[in-house]
């Protein structure tokens, strides 16, 4: 039963990095049509650079995640423009086109990354890190459960921000049509550059966390990628709500099969589970969008 | 007398002078020759593994340096001087093996000194099969690579079956009593899975009680592993795994209040960078190293295993790890080798055959340990004799604790603040 309840924890802590890092990528789904193969590389960045602010100024992980959400989001703006001049060419196939570009992207980081940083892990170590809370028989790692309320946090900005803030009606209005959201006056560029900004702030903060509770190196990216899109496609693309269901479902789902099963069929159960599910459910799990 | 300049005059001896020369070069050429051994590395200089490609490399030129400075190789009482080549295999295999091609064909090497990694080791042993011309290669450690029988190519490093397989038998001979139980487990992907097969036989021949084998994804979570074996607390944990699956692992045990009695990881636990990046949490890990610096090996070229990490030190400025160590000790193999053979450079293809037969009979001692290359079995042409020595990070440092031969200290279990 101990053993069982230590799985529970685990499973919606993993659950938590999950939503953590899908919850941009869907944003930026949903609003500019990009299947974003850079998910992963924003993800990576986002731990290195909490790595040189730890390791060059000391700056905790928790202190510097909000610079890194800055400086990210200015990034993310920057490169914003011209992901939507891929995104919205006039020559054939923009959509494949915006993924290239993006796949452009991440190499690029990739690239930057071991000639910046080499091949070697690193860790990100915070105030927290190897900080536990023991509730009974259950030991709950704080890194992991300051990710799961992060991620919530996350959620809960992203709900209010568009729910409740004409920025956001603008952009769930993005969502739907452009060409009518241009009609109506949303300057479609400019809400489009800061959604990609958000999306980036929200993958690169995430990166922060998971670099904390991980480590990180330049082949990370890939990892992080995938994952992204399989929370994302069980969750329905471009849908913020379904992440967290998907993100909850596939963290139990692989604690549950790691420690009854075996965790080497942990992978293919999961991604067998998803393709089913996509089967009955090709929308996601709440079966709609933004 | 007409001294006037005439262009008849001028091209007929132009012609004459290119004439001369050209059939006069491939002599000197090929006099340049006689007097050099032409050593070809193929190795990672650039892409995801240049890092250890260029341990690689300072290790074959470190023996490069010290055996010029004596003038060469001594072969019938002559000494011929090593001229290094290099291939840069760009840590992908098949750039590795054309790497190799053309050091044979354009730089004419007699010899090749192999790549940092078993995946482009095994790209360039049909190449150097090919072409006749004997490969020894300092880092290969995948069994994989011994069991396609190269004929040509020599592993200076046992194959990590037989690393972890041995370490797990030290390590128990040296518990005693006191260690009855063990757990193994280890990524699901080639190296690491056989490292994890290694650490499992050398459970079951010490006849400690294994409690769980299990394998897993690289991409894998570990809480779901370190909660069971927080649950079933084994007296020894051993992982099969690469640097980034060491560090994981440790965070994430520390993270779930789990800190097992004994850990034994494979080599990459003795690299200052996993030192760095657990920091106090590396303390009492053990791993398995073939070579330190404290072992009491020793040849003519490099003195003793202390004597070599000072110069290895004095020259790169990093202590070396067993991977240049190895590296450096393939250059005595060739220099033993060449010595039996008794025959001048350059070696045409027959006698390249019959340096690959001096090098498969070497029995050597060096500063890096005994080398004799197993003649049959599914670990055909690896340096079988090296014993690994089991080492424990203590304070930072990494010290050898087992077997007795090699110890620098005591073998503390179980680690303090065990669960």
């Amino acid at each position: 039963m101990d053993l069982f309840l230590q799985t529970l924890v685990n499973g919606i802590l993993i659950g938590g990095i999950l939503i953590c890092l899908t919850i941009g990528f869907q944003l930026t789904f949903g609003v500019l049509h990009v299947i974003d193969f850079a998910v992963g590389g924003w993800t990576m960045l986002g731990g290195y650079t909490a790595y040189w602010l730890v390791t060059l100024a000391g700056i905790d992980p928790f202190i510097s995640i909000f610079l890194v959400f800055a400086l990210f989001l200015l990034i993310g703006r920057g490169l914003g423009p011209l992901i939507y001049h891929v995104r919205t060419s006039r020559y054939a196939r923009p959509d494949l086109m915006a993924l290239a570009f993006t796949f452009g992207i991440f190499l690029f980081m990739r690239g930057g990354a071991l000639w910046l940083w080499s091949y070697n892990s690193r860790s990100v170590d915070s105030v927290l890190s190897g900080q536990f809370l023991s509730l009974g028989p259950v030991t709950i790692p704080l890194m992991r459960l300051s990710a799961f309320l992060l991620a919530m946090l996350f959620s809960l900005g992203l709900f209010i921000l568009l729910y409740r803030s004409r920025f956001g009606m603008a952009v769930r209005a993005l969502a739907q049509n452009h060409d009518h959201a241009g009609l109506m006056g949303v300057d479609v560029k400019r809400v489009s550059a800061w959604v990609y900004g958000i999306y980036t702030a929200l993958t690169a903060s995430a990166g922060v966390l998971i670099a904390t509770i991980y480590s990180v190196n330049p082949s990370v990216g890939i990892r992080y990628t995938l994952f992204a899109f399989f929370v994302a496609v069980l969750a329905g693309l471009g849908s913020v709500g379904g992440v967290l269901v998907a993100g909850l479902a596939l963290g139990l789902l692989e604690a549950y099969v790691a420690t009854y099963i075996g965790a080497r069929y942990s992978l293919l159960i999961v991604f067998g589970t998803l393709y089913l599910v996509l089967l009955v459910a090709p929308k996601g799990v709440l079966g709609r969008g933004i | 007398m007409n001294h006037k300049f005439s262009r008849r005059k001028f091209l007929r001896n132009s012609l004459l002078g290119t004439g001369a020369m050209t059939l006069g070069f491939p002599a000197l050429n090929v006099n340049a020759k006689e007097h050099k051994i032409r050593v070809g590395v193929v190795t990672s200089l650039s892409g995801a593994n240049r890092f250890g490609g260029n341990l690689t490399r300072r290790g074959y030129d470190l023996w490069a340096e010290e055996i010029n400075k004596l003038g060469g190789i001594e072969i019938e009482g002559k000494r011929y001087p090593v001229e290094m080549f290099y291939g840069d295999a760009q840590s992908r295999p098949a750039s590795g093996a054309d790497a190799a091609e053309r050091l044979i064909i354009q730089d004419e090497v007699d010899v090749l000194f192999g790549p940092y990694t078993s995946g482009v080791t095994l790209a360039v042993q049909p190449i150097s099969q090919k072409y006749r011309v004997p490969m020894i290669s300092g880092s290969a450690e995948s069994p994989n690579v011994w069991l396609a029988k190269p004929a040509f190519n020599f592993g200076m490093i046992p194959a990590v079956d037989l690393t972890t397989d041995k370490s797990m038998v030290v390590l128990a001979e040296n518990l005693g009593d006191r260690a009855k139980t063990a757990s193994v487990i280890g990524v699901d992907e080639p190296f690491s899975k056989e490292t994890a097969e290694g650490f499992r036989k050398g459970v079951e021949e010490s006849g400690l009680d294994l409690l769980s084998y299990e394998l897993f994804p690289a991409n894998s979570d570990l809480s779901a592993i370190v909660s069971k074996l927080k649950s079933s607390n084994p007296d020894i944990v051993a992982v099969g795994g690469h640097e980034d699956i060491f560090i994981n692992f440790v965070s994430t045990a520390k993270a779930l209040n789990y800190k097992p009695k004994a850990l034994i990881m494979h080599y990459g636990v003795t690299s200052a960078a996993f030192i760095n990046e657990t920091g106090p949490e590396s303390n009492g890990i053990l791993g398995v190293s073939v070579w330190t610096e404290g072992l009491p090996y020793k040849d003519e070229l490099f003195g003793t295993a202390s004597d070599y990490s000072e110069l290895s030190f004095s020259r790169w400025g990093t202590r070396p790890d067993y991977t240049e160590a190895a590296c450096s000790a393939s250059g005595l193999v060739l220099q033993d080798a060449a010595r039996r053979l008794g025959k001048a450079p350059p070696w045409d293809q027959g006698t390249r055959a019959e340096l690959a037969k001096a090098i498969e009979d070497t029995d050597i001692e060096t500063f890096y340990g005994p080398v004799g290359f197993a003649k049959e079995g599914s670990h055909y042409h690896n340096n079988t004799k090296p014993v690994p020595a089991v080492v424990q990070i203590k304070s930072g440092d990494v010290v050898p604790v087992a077997p007795e031969n090699a110890s620098k200290g005591e073998l503390v279990y179980p680690i303090p603040g065990t669960s």
